[in-house]
């Protein structure tokens, strides 16, 4: 499958990353030449595939409240922090 | 009672330095005092390190040296370990390697830390690795390279190479390390250590750096394998902060070490020979010496098919990496880590990862990104994961047949520094042995088993099935005492 550099610009996006043309370009021919690789799943018969799952399910913890990080630790890892909460730029304005 | 000299203990096995530390023939302090003058050397012959600190590293030698005077058993008192910067140590830098989580400090350590300080081994520094564990040549680190003690024009493997090469250099007896899809047991193979993957959910994933969530375990690097076991007995065991941790009883993997292996079924991979990208002619002779050793110990040695193995290297890519994409979208700027940008918070995002993640990483977050997206989903992630689980199934076929599988840890010995960043594809290809068991969250061990022509060191791993960690320990220590390499030094180590 060819993967140009329209396709890995819109999957960029998804992945809230920016890439430079050069980048860009060659990405889309190394992802080009794995994705072409890959094909070859293609190869095993799909009757074999039918009613394959992945067997274990991914246990969840009980939803009980738990003890967390003091706000100090947490403070001193943020890159901007004020009055107990994250500081990130205006999210919502006033047309 | 006669004094040890610390140089003299890290040249040997970590478990008579904790018997001397111990039994107070010498001091955790003055053995974690010479280690730091290693690490320092490691450091600046091989790049193994990316931190330390050395007075918080004494202060903790002379805390282990206390809880001995004061009566304490511990089985790895004073025992300097090297842990891979994508593992939390409470009050040090974790960086995974990637300039995106500069300037984070770990708020607490990661459980397998916490149960091997508490065991009394004391942290000597964080090692360097492939950016959040994405590599198997640890060139893709944000802060350098790795070289390999063994001939420095080599890479050590990856993603765990800093822990390899640390070791590898005698700077420290034990590093523990990531494995994902064979961040341990390549990096053991090439640097001419044991490395080993526990089963599925043994060891607690707490305090890790998340890649790949359903692939990710800890494991440890040592010199031999009774070391090896050691470290998988102090990191073993249940976890209520990892929903994943077993609850069943850790195996007793000390009991069956040096066991008589007659009559055990032992199964050559049949695929291991027909390897995409090819199997290095020393590999393969040394994969069929370990077979002729493996017999002479009494195994009945056959050779076992499973099916899907060509295909694992395509499915673990498409699935690890989609869950890299859902795993590192925690990095945006916001909570930890580097920040860039501040015209709007979608700018703020999209600039701190753009500047903060190298190019490995974006490209397999993009792969993973694709893989999930609209329109791609079913024939890519959708396809891979029902190949998961019927690879799962080949292997649950094959321990009918056999106890164990045998095959070469990677397709060759230790390559040169940039023969493969060039492409990408050809550097997954290296994966060749080492995914097929995390796929199926088997436990597997890589062990020494020889050298090449030109003297640098070849592994070979074992598979089983879960919880059969006693039984691959035990077939590791016998391929261990046929190669003699424990006699041997990298030309490269410190002293």
């Amino acid at each position: 499958m060819k993967i140009d550099p329209a396709l890995v610009s819109k999957v960029a996006a998804l992945a809230s990353l920016e890439l430079t043309d050069a980048e860009r370009s060659a990405m889309a021919e190394q992802l080009t030449r794995i994705v072409d690789h890959f094909e070859a799943l293609r190869e095993i018969p799909d009757e074999l595939l039918e009613g394959e799952e992945i067997p274990r399910a991914m246990p969840l913890r009980a939803d009980a409240v738990d003890a967390c990080l003091p706000i100090a630790v947490v403070e001193a890892n943020a890159p901007e922090f004020a009055h107990g909460h994250f500081v990130v730029p205006r999210v919502v304005t006033r047309d | 009672m006669t004094e040890l000299s610390p140089a003299t203990l890290l040249e040997g096995s970590f478990i008579a330095l904790a018997d001397a530390v111990g039994s107070g023939r010498v001091t955790a302090r003055a053995v974690a005092e010479e280690s730091l003058v290693r690490v320092e050397k490691a450091q600046k012959a091989f790049g193994a390190f990316l931190s330390t600190d050395p007075a918080a590293t004494l202060r903790e030698a002379e805390a282990v040296d206390r809880r001995v005077a004061a009566g304490e058993r511990l089985p790895l008192a004073g025992v300097p370990l090297a842990v891979k910067d994508n593992i939390n140590v409470a009050g040090r830098p974790s960086t995974a390697g990637s300039k995106i989580l500069a300037g984070f400090v770990s708020p607490d350590h990661a459980t397998c830390v916490a149960r091997l300080v508490d065991a009394g081994a004391v942290v000597v520094g964080k090692t360097n690795c492939d950016a959040f564990g994405m590599g198997s040549s640890n060139e893709n680190s944000a802060y350098g390279p790795v070289r390999n003690p063994w001939n420095p024009a080599r890479v050590p493997g990856g993603s765990s190479g800093g822990s390899a090469a640390a070791v590898a250099a005698r700077a420290v007896p034990l590093s523990i390390g990531t494995d994902t899809g064979g961040s341990v047991r390549q990096p053991a193979a090439l640097c001419g250590l044991v490395g080993w993957k526990p089963t599925y959910g043994r060891v607690s994933r707490y305090g890790l750096i998340a890649f790949a969530s359903s692939f990710d375990q800890a494991g440890a690097l040592t010199r031999s394998v009774d070391e090896g076991a050691c470290a998988f007995s102090v990191m073993a065991g249940a976890d209520p902060k990892d929903a994943t941790a077993l609850t069943t009883p850790v195996p007793d993997v000390g009991a069956g070490l040096g066991a008589r292996l007659f009559g055990k079924r032992i199964g050559l991979l049949a695929e291991a020979s027909s390897a995409e990208g090819g199997l290095h002619a020393d590999v393969k002779a040394s994969f069929e010496k370990a077979a002729g050793t493996l017999r002479a110990a009494g195994a009945v040695v056959t050779t076992v098919s499973v099916p899907r193995v060509p295909f694992a290297v395509p499915v673990y890519y498409l699935t690890a990496t989609a869950e890299a994409s859902s795993n590192l979208a925690r990095f945006d700027g916001v909570r930890y880590g580097a920040r860039k940008g501040e015209a709007s918070l979608a700018a703020l995002y999209r600039e701190t990862r753009s500047a903060g993640f190298g190019p490995e990483v974006k490209r397999r977050i993009l792969l993973g990104t694709f893989a999930l997206s609209s329109g791609y989903h079913d024939a890519y992630y959708g396809r891979a994961q029902k190949v998961r689980a019927l690879l799962a199934r080949d292997f649950a076929a094959a321990f009918r047949e056999v106890d164990a599988i045998l095959c070469p840890t990677s397709p060759e010995p230790a390559f040169a520094l940039g023969a493969k960043t060039d492409d990408p594809l050809a550097m997954y290809l290296a994966d060749v042995f080492t995914v097929p068991p995390s796929l199926a969250g088997l436990p597997a061990v890589s062990v020494p088993s020889g050298f090449s022509r030109d003297g640098l060191p070849i592994g070979m791993q074992f598979i089983g099935p879960g919880d059969a960690e006693p039984l691959l320990f035990a077939l590791a220590r016998v391929l261990e005492d046929a190669s003699g390499v424990l006699a041997r030094r990298a030309p490269g180590a410190v002293s």
